[in-house]
């Protein structure tokens, strides 16, 4: 279809739609796409505006061969998840740039919803959401702008459509939302890859947990039920360390694969020697992505009753997959228990091994000493732990550099640490004198919002402390900073560094808010919205739907509830019909217009209806023709009308109009 | 435009389906639009923004993502709500026959309608039109009628019924159509195309009795009559024009009246349209002059006379000769 020019109202939609889907892309975008979106949107507001022409044939080759050709090269792969994105913005682009026809402005249209979805796939958050569902709005009033007549000027009106449908769509989308059965993954899919891992590592030098300390980023939320543990007890485990190379802590990695308890395997022989007490909370964590597969818990974990996580030997609890989207489980632990009451000879040659390399010689000589001034184990550790706190060692979040025997220097030179200096530490001096020892890293505490009734723990919540292994007792948590910062543990991260006021020290905005009270406050309650929000719209999983679902329909299978939500759905939708159909908008009727009409009315009763486009003077001679007798009245109210709805003539004559009415009635009900 | 348009759709030829046509939506010259004569179905980019949908709902399961679930939802739900609202703008819609105009083949009829909203409702982006190529878009805003002149090509001459028309409307979103097809129960008449016949021969004109009648007093001003087309553009009366602003002609008396029979036997030798085309000309010629003329085809006879109402007698005979209505 020649000629054909898109409406400009819808293209100015659409043009604005492009910039806001685009938009958030591009900090993950490479310059050099950012600069042809750039490009393609100014090129066409330039045509839009008249001064420039469509780009030709071989410009349009050379862009497409340009991305085709770009992506892989800036991505050094095809495949994966931006690079998909990457293609799809450039197509996206590059549409617009041919777009002359009614055709592309469509593929223009859903390319925008498409692209609009896949930041979904980067971004959860409520702002986020809100946002994107603005972009989708945009995208819609350009959909609604390619259906209206090209003379349609009136841009607001086109938005206000698009408003008013995606209003209706609101409760329509709750109910497929809430009843849509959802299905576990059909297929692998490519996840996004360019996001740091965060949070903590599975390997521990000396300052790297200082270093996540300075960080005011959510790590996760804890929701309890009922009663609290006591804030110095909320130690998250997330990772255990029991190598040590002279240096640094690291996982055991095969010791954690070969024994992993997953869903409905038989228990392994390690699964009876854990002893649960008492003192059982529960309680439901949603984490934010860190692109690691560890999970954090209270000592002791129940069992995990979903299939997506496992208990690993170390009694932490994993994630199948790396979290890569906000994960949402259930935790049973009990605070007072008894694990691994006897170790192999194996094991306890792991847990005391400290690498004969020749490293940190005087920390091996000052444990040998000390141990044989003790009376025993429990001696030893209290000697340890008030060395901590009688010597004069400093807790604080900026450590100086240590070099290769990281113990001594730290142990006798500088003795300014965060927890993991104080944690590598002990470790190595119970390891020294033949005490099975190791590290586990995780958060210490959170922060109580009074609004949601959950705990917030953030990044710099990440803590370090140690196990020990006492005979006859099992595995003991063992926490040296508690030694030499109380607050810490009492009272948080801020309090223990209160004095050297380094807490946030680099994000400025962050302390802000945190000092602040009101700031604080405000802060709280969005982030309890963004619980409520993370639990019942992000976490809405197959899991929480089923658990929903049985409470208000019972035990039902899937096909009963497509069923259900059919039902449902039609029903709502019938409803918002009748609204849409019935809806009568109100017209502005002049008086006068209203006084005419019922004049109509009149004569329409007596069988003379007013045609469909007949003029007032052509209605009067019909009627008059039919009824001579009606001749002077409906002659008086015709030229009333006329002369004050056609003519210039000043209101006050309403009431003529009025009275030439009055008389016309009276004659045509005599 | 959609492209299944009237005539390219093989269904609507169907004359099984004219028939249940007829049936449910007998011909009217007036015809409000309601659930009982509208029609509905998804456009191509409907289809496409159900794909839409479905690739999303895929990615929402694969990625296990609460907000694009959310997203596909509301833009199934905004399809769903596409049918009512696409339909809510041609339910209430009146269509009324106006007037139409006579045409030579060949060209395009013109008829006129009248678009109405009833109610206080609002249409935008209807679409009305006979033919595909000829389409017209209304809009109701503001209005509250609008009048539209259509045309229809003309092939053959003849009562031309245009046939049913089309109503249609793709707002507001473009993903369902909603479409009526209204018999207005209007009719024109296409006139033969005038083929070039020469100049009316003189031998057929003097033959007969009466026709060199001519009035007292030649060249004198004799009065006033009504313009036709055809008149000489000297002939109006300008200054009576700027008076009445009605075009009137001065009538001489010089002016000769002939009388000119126009006969279908003149051309032997051709077939019946090809005599009609001509005689067709002939009377479009003669109309131009003051003369007076008769029109003789085998079992028509008109009188000579002369005027527009004549011209137009004349050429619906022509157009209607041996045809079925």
């Amino acid at each position: 279809m020649t000629g054909y020019q898109i409406p400009r109202n819808s293209l100015a939609w659409l043009l604005l739609a492009q910039a806001a889907v685009i938009l958030p892309h591009v900090v993950r975008l490479p310059v050099w796409v950012t600069a042809v979106c750039v490009a393609c949107i100014y090129w066409r507001v330039m045509v839009y505006n008249g001064r420039w022409r469509y780009p030709g044939r071989w410009t349009k080759v050379a862009f497409v061969l340009g991305g085709i050709i770009g992506v892989p090269v800036g991505y050094r792969t095809i495949l994966g998840l931006e690079p998909a994105v990457a293609m799809l913005i450039i197509a996206y682009v590059l549409k617009l740039l041919e777009m002359q026809h009614k055709r592309d402005a469509y593929v223009v249209v859903l390319l925008g919803y498409f692209v609009a979805m896949t930041q979904f796939l980067f971004f959860q958050t409520i702002p986020w959401s809100i946002y994107i569902f603005t972009a989708v709005l945009i995208t819609t009033a350009g959909l609604v702008g390619l259906n209206q007549t090209t003379t349609h000027a009136r841009p607001v009106m086109t938005f206000n459509t698009a408003g008013m449908i995606l209003l209706q769509s609101v409760p329509l989308m709750v109910v497929l939302f809430v009843l849509f059965p959802r299905l576990p993954p059909l297929w692998n899919v490519p996840m996004p890859s360019q996001i740091a891992k965060s949070g903590v590592s599975d390997t521990m030098s000396p300052g790297d947990v200082a270093q996540i300390a300075t960080s005011s980023d959510l790590a996760f939320k804890v929701k309890f039920d009922g009663q609290m543990p006591p804030f110095n007890q909320l130690y998250w485990r997330g990772l255990v360390l029991s190598n040590f190379d002279g240096r640094t802590w690291y996982q055991d990695e095969s010791a954690s694969f070969r024994s992993i308890w997953r869903y409905r395997m038989p228990e392994p022989g390690w699964v009876d020697n854990m002893e649960r007490q008492d003192n059982a909370f529960t309680y439901r964590i949603i984490q934010e992505p860190t692109q690691q597969n560890w999970l954090f818990s209270l000592m002791l974990p129940d069992l995990p009753q979903d299939r997506e996580l496992v208990m690993a030997r170390d009694f932490r609890l994993a994630h199948v997959e790396p979290v890569r989207t906000k994960v949402r489980y259930e935790v049973t632990s009990y605070l007072r228990y008894r694990v691994d009451t006897s170790l192999t000879a194996g094991q306890r040659r792991q847990f005391t091994s400290v690498v004969e390399n020749g490293n940190n010689p005087r920390s091996r000589q000052l444990a040998a000493e000390m141990f044989a001034q003790s009376s025993g184990v429990n001696d030893y550790i209290g000697r340890v732990l008030r060395m901590y706190s009688e010597r004069d060692f400093v807790y604080t979040l900026q450590p100086d550099v240590l070099g290769r025997h990281s113990i001594d220097e730290f142990l006798f030179f500088t003795r300014r640490g965060f927890c993991e200096h104080f944690a590598g530490s002990f470790a190595f001096m119970m390891r020294a004198a033949g005490i099975p020892a190791r590290v586990v890293v995780g958060y210490h505490g959170g922060e109580y919002n009074q609004f949601g009734d959950y705990i917030s723990v953030y990044q710099f919540d990440a803590h370090a402390w140690t196990e020990v292994w006492l005979e006859g007792e099992g595995w003991r948590r063992i926490d040296p900073t508690t030694a030499v910062a109380p607050d810490r543990i009492e009272r948080g991260l801020e309090a223990a560094v209160a004095d050297e006021a380094t807490f946030l020290e680099g994000d400025f905005i962050s302390a802000f808010a945190r000092q602040t009270l009101w700031l604080t406050e405000l802060r709280l309650q969005l982030s309890a919205i963004g619980y409520y929000w993370d639990t019942f719209v992000v976490g809405y999983t197959p899991q929480i739907q089923s658990d929903l679902i049985s409470k208000f329909f019972g035990d039902i299978d899937r096909k009963g509830l497509g069923m259900i939500m059919l039902a449902i759905f039609f029903s709502l939708l019938a409803v918002i019909g009748i609204i849409i159909l019935m809806k009568r908008p109100h017209r502005a009727l002049t008086p006068l217009d209203r006084e005419y009409l019922y004049y109509c009315e009149l004569l329409g009763r007596q069988g003379l209806a007013r045609h469909l486009g007949e003029g007032p003077i052509d209605y009067a001679e019909r009627v008059i023709a039919a009824r001579p007798e009606l001749a002077q009245p409906v002659r008086e109210v015709t030229r009333t009308y006329v002369d004050m709805a056609y003519g210039d003539l000043d209101a006050g004559r309403h009431k003529d109009l009025k009275r030439a009415i009055r008389g016309f009635r009276i004659k045509a009900l005599a | 435009m959609s492209e299944s348009t009237i005539s390219g759709n093989k269904l609507f030829r169907s004359l099984r389906f004219q028939k249940w046509l007829n049936r449910r939506m007998p011909p009217a010259n007036s015809i409000e639009l309601h659930q009982g004569n509208i029609f509905i179905l998804p456009t191509r980019e409907g289809l496409y923004f159900t794909i839409l949908i479905t690739v999303m709902v895929i990615a929402g399961i694969n990625y296990q993502n609460s907000l694009i679930f959310m997203l596909a939802f509301t833009l199934l739900s905004v399809f769903m709500l596409g049918i009512l609202h696409t339909f809510r703008n041609l339910s209430g819609v009146m269509i009324q026959a106006s007037s139409s105009k006579p045409v030579f083949a060949g060209e395009d009829a013109e008829f006129n309608i009248i678009v109405a909203r009833g109610g206080a409702r609002t249409y935008e982006g209807l679409v009305v039109g006979w033919h595909p190529d000829l389409l017209q878009g209304v809009d109701l805003i503001t209005d509250e009628e609008v009048r539209v002149k259509l045309y229809v090509p003309t092939k053959q001459r003849g009562r031309m019924n245009p046939g049913r028309m089309l109503i249609e409307t793709n707002y507001p979103l473009g993903l369902f159509r909603a479409w009526s097809w209204v018999d207005l129960d209007m009719s024109t008449i296409v006139y033969p195309v005038p083929l070039y016949a020469g100049a009316i021969p003189e031998s057929v004109s003097s033959t007969h009795e009466g026709e060199m009648l001519s009035r007292e007093g030649v060249d004198d001003f004799h009065g006033l009559r009504d313009f036709q087309p055809g008149d000489p553009v000297r002939h109006i009366a300008w200054k009576s024009y700027a008076r009445t602003e009605e075009l009137q002609v001065k009538e001489y008396s010089a002016f000769v009246d002939r009388r000119v029979w126009l006969d279908w036997n003149h051309f032997s030798s051709m077939d019946r349209e090809n005599r009609l085309s001509r005689l067709c000309y002939w009377v479009l010629m003669v109309s131009k002059s003051s003369d007076a003329f008769g029109l003789r085809l085998p079992g028509v006879e008109i009188e000579p006379d002369q005027g527009h109402g004549h011209r137009e007698k004349c050429l619906k005979e022509l157009a209607l000769f041996e045809t079925a209505t």
